[in-house]
């Protein structure tokens, strides 16, 4: 059986103590092997980038262990977390998170100089990558002077110049229009399928979930699988179809939940539930 | 690392600049300062050192010129001169006290001469005669310049006036200009006739100042015998410890004046920057590495600051004795390499805090959009 890329058991984030402790992350498991892609969404506020930021060992749990590669980060202390962050882990931006005052191709090397052989050791790797990404042409050039999509092919090359096994990528098409954000979405696709990556997408993006092996999503702190069919009600108002994991317009009545297409549904559904249920 | 956090640096100009010229304004007036009380302290130990004698015989007890008084028979100049190591013995008659010229009043040092004699006198003269007679004096030609007394005006030394004569040249300093009358009148402002207050003696040939003196004490009781270069340094190390504490306040307070600006430029650089510190960090970037981009980017404010005061100092402290004549100025190299020392130590005290902002940074940071 393939080992797992990232392995994620019983994760908790509580932010604050006593009676302001708000469970972010709410003994979240998760388990990917090398070559999946895998999307996470969920609404606003749901702890997604909390999952993130402890998947990729930028945050401590409060509980659980992450395993990376088979090491467990949880347990790591901050002289050798870099190093797993620079070699195990790739990184990728809603905001791209380029350095401002470095040019397309040291912004790639950057994470380069913890691996073997330093930044010398990586130009040929840089050199593919630009190539394969079209970037070669803007090697000199300045973040403050590339497009959008530029700005993030340049992150996702420096995401893949030590080579690692897991990418995580916060919105990558969050800051781009419609047709870069696809063309962002068929590299990180290529880079899973191809290369054998495992990559962790969050995203609202919906064309994501027609290329993801698997769709999870985050809400409240828990983590469900949605890989099946939509979960779908009727608005008891208007009649329309509607997805339960995604709605965030639900009221409840006489012990029944109710989802809602629209403000407008819910408020006069509000006014007089019995109207609306028969009751 | 360092690739980013030079070019990080050098990005944000004006910050740059502005903190750089900040500390080269805080490095310039310690230089400054410095200049003025080294030059000033050199000015004093002018007119011993151009005098330049084998050797001074004083007064026992004294052991310097600079305010300072000593009195010595005339006799006792027989002796020394009858002495076979002796070449030649010159008399001088000396007191500091408030000169007045032209409403003008000012500390001064006078010298007597006997007369006609040149070896005791002034060594350059701007202009008018080097010797002064009976009821004239030779004074420095910035004392002119800052009185407006030119030759044929009268100045006043205690209750007796005098003509000048002459204008000398690099006998100023504003602590003691070298006023030069004859030894006659200036004993008979000190009611001091019948003795001297310095005899320069200078030794014959294969006799060194060392034996010079030695012979002296030997043979003449109750002086004090000093090389030129023992006086001069008496002198100048009495001047400089006038100066020096407040030379050594101004160096501490002009240093904490740049560690605070070094200090608030790195911290307005780590501030600014707090989100691409977390985006560093969230890429592998160490603890380590992070504090010393931080002393990195302070010392190369600190540095530059420095270099631009110290090619100020090179170049304008030594034009400004031109406009101001009064002020003797002195850049010391010694003093320059100093200051380096201290902008070193200025920059990693200023990146104390920024450091521990940079190690507290959290990487997660990197997420917010």
């Amino acid at each position: 059986m393939t080992e797992p890329v990232l392995r994620a058991s019983h994760l908790t984030r509580i932010y604050g103590s006593g009676r302001t402790a708000v469970r972010a992350v709410d003994d979240v498991s998760l388990t990917i092997p090398p070559g999946e892609l895998v999307m996470i969404m969920g609404p606003s506020g749901s702890g997604k980038t909390t999952l993130l930021s402890m998947l990729g060992g930028l945050l401590r749990p409060t509980s659980g262990e992450v395993v990376i590669n088979g090491t467990v980060i949880t347990e790591l202390d901050e002289d050798r977390l870099p190093v797993v962050r620079a070699l195990e882990i790739g990184f990728i931006f809603q905001s791209f998170n380029l350095l401002d005052a470095l040019t397309v191709e040291e912004n790639i090397l950057f994470p380069a100089r913890l691996r073997k052989g330093g930044v010398s050791a990586a130009r040929p790797r840089a050199e593919e990558l630009m190539s394969r990404l079209g970037l070669t042409h803007r090697r000199r050039a300045l973040p403050r002077t590339l497009s959008g999509g530029e700005k993030q092919r340049v992150a996702i090359a420096r995401a893949l110049i030590n080579e690692p096994k897991l990418i995580l990528a916060d919105e990558p098409t969050g800051n781009l229009d419609s047709r870069t954000g696809q063309e962002v979405l068929m590299i990180l696709h290529d880079i899973a399928r191809d290369e054998g990556r495992a990559v962790v997408l969050v995203t609202h993006d919906p064309r994501v979930e027609d290329m993801a092996d698997r769709v999870l999503w985050l809400e409240d702190g828990h983590l469900r699988d949605r890989s099946e069919a939509h979960h779908w009600a009727r608005d008891p108002v208007c009649g329309m179809k509607v997805d339960e994991w995604t709605a965030t317009l639900i009221s409840e009545h006489e012990g029944q939940r109710y989802f809602f297409c629209s403000p407008r549904c819910k408020a006069r559904f509000d006014a007089a539930p019995d109207d609306w249920t028969g009751g | 690392m360092f690739l980013w956090a030079w070019k990080s640096l050098f990005s944000q100009r004006s910050t740059l600049v502005g903190s750089s010229l900040g500390i080269a304004g805080a490095f310039i007036l310690v230089l400054f300062f410095d200049a003025v009380f080294r030059g000033e302290s050199e000015q004093i130990v002018a007119y011993p050192a151009h005098m330049n004698p084998d050797v001074w015989v004083m007064q026992a007890g004294v052991g310097n010129m600079h305010m300072a008084s000593s009195y010595i028979w005339d006799w006792k100049m027989d002796v020394i001169a009858a002495m076979p190591e002796v070449e030649r013995v010159t008399p001088i008659l000396y007191f500091a006290n408030i000169i007045e010229a032209r409403g003008s009043k000012l500390f001064a040092f006078v010298v007597g001469l006997q007369s006609g004699e040149h070896r005791a006198g002034p060594w350059e003269m701007s202009a008018g005669r080097r010797i002064a007679g009976k009821g004239e004096a030779v004074i420095p030609a910035v004392l002119s310049r800052i009185t407006g007394i030119g030759i044929g005006d009268t100045m006043r030394i205690t209750d007796h006036d005098f003509r000048v004569v002459g204008l000398s040249r690099g006998t100023y300093s504003s602590a003691n200009p070298v006023i030069f009358v004859t030894l006659d009148d200036l004993a008979d402002i000190l009611s001091a006739e019948g003795t001297y207050s310095y005899l320069l003696v200078d030794a014959k040939e294969g006799v060194s100042p060392k034996q010079l003196a030695e012979g002296i004490r030997r043979t003449v009781e109750k002086v004090n015998v000093l090389t030129t270069a023992e006086l001069v340094a008496n002198d100048f190390g009495l001047a400089m410890q006038m100066g020096v504490e407040i030379i050594f306040m101004m160096t501490m307070i002009c240093s904490a004046l740049a560690a605070l600006i070094v200090g608030f430029s790195a911290y307005s650089l780590v501030a600014r920057k707090q989100r691409e510190l977390a985006i560093v960090k969230a890429l592998g970037g160490r603890r380590g590495a992070l504090v010393g981009s931080v002393v990195l980017q302070a010392v190369i404010v600190a540095l530059l600051g420095y270099l631009l005061a110290v090619v100020f100092a090179l170049l304008v402290i030594p034009q400004v004795p031109l406009l101001v004549p009064q002020l003797s100025l002195v850049v010391s190299i010694g003093d320059i390499l100093q200051m380096g020392l201290v902008a070193l130590l200025v920059a990693v005290i200023g990146a104390v805090i920024p450091a521990s902002l940079v190690l507290r940074l959290d990487p997660a940071l990197a997420y917010q959009v």
